[in-house]
Protein backbone atom coordinates (compact mmCIF):
# COMPACT_ATOMS: atom_id res chain seq x y z
CA UNK A 1 0.00 0.00 0.00
CA UNK A 2 1.10 3.56 -0.09
CA UNK A 3 1.23 5.77 3.03
CA UNK A 4 1.25 9.31 2.18
CA UNK A 5 2.34 11.69 5.23
CA UNK A 6 3.04 15.46 5.27
CA UNK A 7 6.20 16.77 6.85
CA UNK A 8 4.88 17.45 10.06
CA UNK A 9 3.39 14.05 10.43
CA UNK A 10 6.48 12.39 9.47
CA UNK A 11 8.83 14.46 11.56
CA UNK A 12 6.23 13.64 14.37
CA UNK A 13 7.04 10.16 14.02
CA UNK A 14 10.44 10.17 13.76
CA UNK A 15 10.16 11.79 17.43
CA UNK A 16 8.42 9.10 18.68
CA UNK A 17 10.18 6.45 16.92
CA UNK A 18 13.54 7.79 18.23
CA UNK A 19 11.71 8.40 22.03
CA UNK A 20 10.22 4.80 22.52
CA UNK A 21 13.83 3.40 21.45
CA UNK A 22 15.18 5.50 24.25
CA UNK A 23 12.65 4.01 26.57
CA UNK A 24 13.93 0.77 25.30
CA UNK A 25 16.97 0.97 25.68
CA UNK A 26 16.83 2.77 29.02
CA UNK A 27 14.66 -0.37 30.09
CA UNK A 28 13.77 1.16 33.41
CA UNK A 29 11.29 -1.20 35.46
CA UNK A 30 10.38 2.31 37.27
CA UNK A 31 9.45 3.55 33.80
CA UNK A 32 5.35 2.79 33.77
CA UNK A 33 5.99 2.89 29.66
CA UNK A 34 8.53 0.14 30.20
CA UNK A 35 5.66 -1.72 32.26
CA UNK A 36 3.07 -1.50 30.06
CA UNK A 37 5.28 -2.71 26.87
CA UNK A 38 6.62 -6.09 29.22
CA UNK A 39 3.45 -6.74 31.32
CA UNK A 40 2.54 -9.25 33.55
CA UNK A 41 2.63 -12.55 32.28
CA UNK A 42 1.20 -15.06 34.91
CA UNK A 43 -1.50 -14.02 37.81
CA UNK A 44 -1.65 -16.29 40.61
CA UNK A 45 2.43 -17.51 40.84
CA UNK A 46 4.91 -14.56 41.33
CA UNK A 47 7.50 -16.85 40.52
CA UNK A 48 6.07 -18.42 37.31
CA UNK A 49 5.65 -14.76 36.38
CA UNK A 50 9.08 -13.68 36.62
CA UNK A 51 10.19 -17.09 35.30
CA UNK A 52 8.19 -16.51 31.61
CA UNK A 53 8.85 -12.89 32.00
CA UNK A 54 12.50 -13.66 31.88
CA UNK A 55 12.10 -15.46 29.18
CA UNK A 56 10.45 -13.82 26.58
CA UNK A 57 11.94 -10.38 27.33
CA UNK A 58 14.95 -10.20 25.14
CA UNK A 59 12.85 -11.49 22.23
CA UNK A 60 10.14 -9.12 22.88
CA UNK A 61 12.36 -6.61 23.16
CA UNK A 62 14.63 -7.10 20.56
CA UNK A 63 11.62 -7.09 17.96
CA UNK A 64 9.97 -4.35 19.40
CA UNK A 65 13.18 -2.41 18.38
CA UNK A 66 13.44 -3.90 15.12
CA UNK A 67 10.26 -2.90 14.43
CA UNK A 68 11.45 0.96 15.46
CA UNK A 69 14.64 0.43 12.95
CA UNK A 70 12.55 -0.78 10.09
CA UNK A 71 10.00 1.86 10.26
CA UNK A 72 12.41 3.76 10.56
CA UNK A 73 14.40 2.82 7.29
CA UNK A 74 11.06 3.00 5.42
CA UNK A 75 10.68 6.23 6.32
CA UNK A 76 13.81 6.75 5.09
CA UNK A 77 13.16 5.48 1.73
CA UNK A 78 10.56 7.11 0.89
CA UNK A 79 10.22 9.43 -1.56
CA UNK A 80 9.37 13.24 -1.42
CA UNK A 81 5.87 14.07 -2.68
CA UNK A 82 5.78 18.06 -3.03
CA UNK A 83 5.99 19.08 1.30
CA UNK A 84 5.14 15.58 2.14
CA UNK A 85 6.84 12.21 1.81
CA UNK A 86 4.82 8.96 0.05
CA UNK A 87 6.38 5.13 1.90
CA UNK A 88 5.65 2.10 -0.31
CA UNK A 89 4.46 -0.62 2.61
CA UNK A 90 4.92 -4.44 1.72
CA UNK A 91 1.80 -6.51 3.71
CA UNK A 92 5.18 -7.54 6.09
CA UNK A 93 5.54 -3.50 6.12
CA UNK A 94 2.22 -2.63 7.11
CA UNK A 95 2.19 -5.33 9.79
CA UNK A 96 5.32 -3.58 11.04
CA UNK A 97 4.10 -0.51 11.01
CA UNK A 98 0.56 -1.57 12.77
CA UNK A 99 2.27 -3.02 15.87
CA UNK A 100 5.21 -0.24 16.30
CA UNK A 101 2.39 2.38 16.36
CA UNK A 102 0.24 -0.03 18.54
CA UNK A 103 3.27 0.71 21.19
CA UNK A 104 4.06 4.16 21.02
CA UNK A 105 0.68 4.49 21.45
CA UNK A 106 0.68 2.20 24.64
CA UNK A 107 3.49 4.04 25.55
CA UNK A 108 2.08 7.67 25.75
CA UNK A 109 -0.92 6.17 27.23
CA UNK A 110 1.44 5.02 30.09
CA UNK A 111 2.86 7.83 30.35
CA UNK A 112 0.20 9.98 30.72
CA UNK A 113 -1.78 7.91 32.93
CA UNK A 114 -4.55 7.46 30.86
CA UNK A 115 -5.96 4.47 32.94
CA UNK A 116 -7.00 7.42 35.15
CA UNK A 117 -7.32 10.29 32.66
CA UNK A 118 -11.18 11.55 32.07
CA UNK A 119 -10.60 12.83 28.46
CA UNK A 120 -13.71 15.74 28.88
CA UNK A 121 -11.43 17.31 31.57
CA UNK A 122 -8.23 18.10 29.31
CA UNK A 123 -7.77 20.80 27.62
CA UNK A 124 -7.48 20.43 23.82
CA UNK A 125 -4.84 22.94 24.27
CA UNK A 126 -2.63 21.74 26.95
CA UNK A 127 0.69 19.23 26.73
CA UNK A 128 -1.51 17.00 27.58
CA UNK A 129 -4.40 17.53 25.09
CA UNK A 130 -1.77 16.97 22.25
CA UNK A 131 -0.58 14.16 23.70
CA UNK A 132 -4.11 12.21 23.59
CA UNK A 133 -4.12 13.99 19.94
CA UNK A 134 -1.06 12.15 18.84
CA UNK A 135 -2.29 9.30 20.15
CA UNK A 136 -5.96 9.45 18.06
CA UNK A 137 -3.71 10.57 15.39
CA UNK A 138 -2.00 7.25 15.28
CA UNK A 139 -4.81 5.34 16.22
CA UNK A 140 -6.75 6.79 12.92
CA UNK A 141 -3.36 5.23 10.94
CA UNK A 142 -4.10 2.08 12.43
CA UNK A 143 -7.66 1.96 11.45
CA UNK A 144 -5.81 2.81 8.08
CA UNK A 145 -3.70 0.38 8.21
CA UNK A 146 -6.23 -2.18 9.54
CA UNK A 147 -9.00 -2.22 7.18
CA UNK A 148 -5.92 -3.21 4.76
CA UNK A 149 -4.99 -6.14 6.55
CA UNK A 150 -7.61 -7.66 8.24
CA UNK A 151 -10.86 -5.95 6.89
CA UNK A 152 -13.48 -7.75 9.10
CA UNK A 153 -11.88 -6.16 11.69
CA UNK A 154 -12.85 -2.94 11.43
CA UNK A 155 -16.14 -3.29 10.85
CA UNK A 156 -16.77 -1.58 14.20
CA UNK A 157 -15.86 1.94 14.32
CA UNK A 158 -13.46 2.53 16.75
CA UNK A 159 -13.99 6.67 16.24
CA UNK A 160 -15.37 8.43 18.60
CA UNK A 161 -17.94 10.18 17.46
CA UNK A 162 -19.76 13.64 18.58
CA UNK A 163 -23.59 12.52 19.60
CA UNK A 164 -25.28 14.46 16.54
CA UNK A 165 -23.07 12.24 14.17
CA UNK A 166 -23.56 8.64 15.24
CA UNK A 167 -23.60 6.61 17.93
CA UNK A 168 -21.31 6.76 20.64
CA UNK A 169 -21.65 3.27 22.71
CA UNK A 170 -18.31 1.80 20.81
CA UNK A 171 -15.75 3.89 22.48
CA UNK A 172 -12.07 4.34 21.41
CA UNK A 173 -10.91 1.69 23.61
CA UNK A 174 -11.84 -2.16 23.73
CA UNK B 1 15.00 -12.21 12.10
CA UNK B 2 14.43 -9.69 9.13
CA UNK B 3 13.52 -6.44 10.09
CA UNK B 4 10.87 -7.22 7.89
CA UNK B 5 9.65 -9.63 9.85
CA UNK B 6 9.54 -7.89 12.78
CA UNK B 7 6.62 -6.62 14.58
CA UNK B 8 3.35 -7.44 15.64
CA UNK B 9 3.84 -10.83 12.91
CA UNK B 10 6.66 -12.58 15.01
CA UNK B 11 6.01 -12.74 18.63
CA UNK B 12 9.07 -14.27 20.27
CA UNK B 13 8.77 -17.57 21.85
CA UNK B 14 11.96 -19.18 23.48
CA UNK B 15 12.36 -22.59 24.44
CA UNK B 16 12.40 -22.91 28.38
CA UNK B 17 15.09 -24.46 30.64
CA UNK B 18 15.15 -27.83 30.84
CA UNK B 19 15.09 -27.53 34.84
CA UNK B 20 11.92 -26.26 34.81
CA UNK B 21 9.67 -28.38 37.28
CA UNK B 22 5.84 -28.10 37.07
CA UNK B 23 4.53 -27.22 40.01
CA UNK B 24 0.72 -29.14 39.93
CA UNK B 25 -0.88 -32.08 37.73
CA UNK B 26 1.96 -31.51 34.51
CA UNK B 27 -1.03 -31.46 32.17
CA UNK B 28 -3.91 -28.97 33.76
CA UNK B 29 -5.04 -26.33 31.37
CA UNK B 30 -4.10 -22.79 32.01
CA UNK B 31 -6.32 -20.40 31.32
CA UNK B 32 -5.15 -17.65 29.17
CA UNK B 33 -6.81 -13.73 29.76
CA UNK B 34 -7.14 -10.96 27.81
CA UNK B 35 -7.52 -7.41 29.83
CA UNK B 36 -9.36 -4.46 29.05
CA UNK B 37 -7.25 -1.26 28.19
CA UNK B 38 -8.22 1.79 27.22
CA UNK B 39 -5.14 2.34 24.42
CA UNK B 40 -5.71 -0.97 22.44
CA UNK B 41 -8.57 0.09 19.39
CA UNK B 42 -10.77 -2.36 19.91
CA UNK B 43 -10.58 -3.30 15.68
CA UNK B 44 -6.86 -3.90 16.58
CA UNK B 45 -8.12 -6.31 19.21
CA UNK B 46 -10.16 -8.37 16.87
CA UNK B 47 -7.72 -8.62 14.83
CA UNK B 48 -4.83 -9.87 17.23
CA UNK B 49 -7.65 -12.40 18.43
CA UNK B 50 -7.92 -13.36 14.65
CA UNK B 51 -4.62 -13.59 14.22
CA UNK B 52 -3.35 -15.08 16.66
CA UNK B 53 -6.11 -17.82 17.48
CA UNK B 54 -7.69 -17.94 13.82
CA UNK B 55 -10.95 -16.84 15.27
CA UNK B 56 -13.70 -16.20 13.00
CA UNK B 57 -14.23 -12.56 12.68
CA UNK B 58 -17.94 -13.08 15.24
CA UNK B 59 -15.98 -14.76 17.91
CA UNK B 60 -12.78 -12.58 18.01
CA UNK B 61 -15.57 -9.63 17.71
CA UNK B 62 -17.95 -11.38 20.69
CA UNK B 63 -14.34 -11.81 22.69
CA UNK B 64 -13.50 -8.15 22.56
CA UNK B 65 -16.65 -7.12 23.72
CA UNK B 66 -16.49 -8.91 26.85
CA UNK B 67 -12.43 -7.52 27.27
CA UNK B 68 -14.53 -3.98 26.71
CA UNK B 69 -17.68 -4.66 28.70
CA UNK B 70 -16.05 -7.03 31.72
CA UNK B 71 -12.78 -6.04 32.17
CA UNK B 72 -10.96 -9.57 30.87
CA UNK B 73 -11.94 -12.32 28.98
CA UNK B 74 -10.82 -16.18 28.74
CA UNK B 75 -9.65 -17.02 25.23
CA UNK B 76 -7.85 -20.00 25.84
CA UNK B 77 -7.77 -22.82 28.06
CA UNK B 78 -4.25 -24.97 27.17
CA UNK B 79 -1.43 -26.88 28.45
CA UNK B 80 1.11 -24.91 30.38
CA UNK B 81 3.26 -24.33 27.43
CA UNK B 82 0.72 -23.73 24.86
CA UNK B 83 -0.42 -20.79 26.89
CA UNK B 84 3.09 -19.57 27.57
CA UNK B 85 3.26 -19.14 23.58
CA UNK B 86 -0.50 -17.24 23.52
CA UNK B 87 0.59 -14.81 26.48
CA UNK B 88 3.93 -14.30 24.62
CA UNK B 89 2.30 -14.26 21.32
CA UNK B 90 -0.44 -11.66 22.70
CA UNK B 91 2.50 -9.44 24.21
CA UNK B 92 4.07 -9.32 20.78
CA UNK B 93 0.89 -7.21 19.65
CA UNK B 94 0.72 -5.34 22.66
CA UNK B 95 -2.18 -6.67 24.55
CA UNK B 96 -2.16 -7.05 28.06
CA UNK B 97 -2.88 -11.16 28.89
CA UNK B 98 -1.93 -13.15 31.44
CA UNK B 99 -2.54 -16.91 31.96
CA UNK B 100 -3.62 -18.15 35.01
CA UNK B 101 -4.18 -22.01 36.23
CA UNK B 102 -7.55 -23.00 35.56
CA UNK B 103 -10.23 -23.22 38.30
Amino acid sequence: MRWTLDEVEAELLRTLIASLAEVLAGADPRDVAVQRLFPRTVTGDDDADAELRGLIHEDLAGVKRAGLDALAALLDGGSRRGAGLRVELSPDDTLLVLGVLNDVRLAIGARIGIEQLDRDDVDPDSSLGHRLAVMDHLGLWQEMLLAIVDPPAVRIHDLDLPDDLGPTEHGPDT
Amino acid sequence: MTPSLAGPASAPVRERETDTTERVLPDAPWDVIVWDDPVNLMSYVVFVLRRVFGFSEPVARKLMLEVHTKGRSLVASEPREQAERYVSELHGYGLQATMERSS
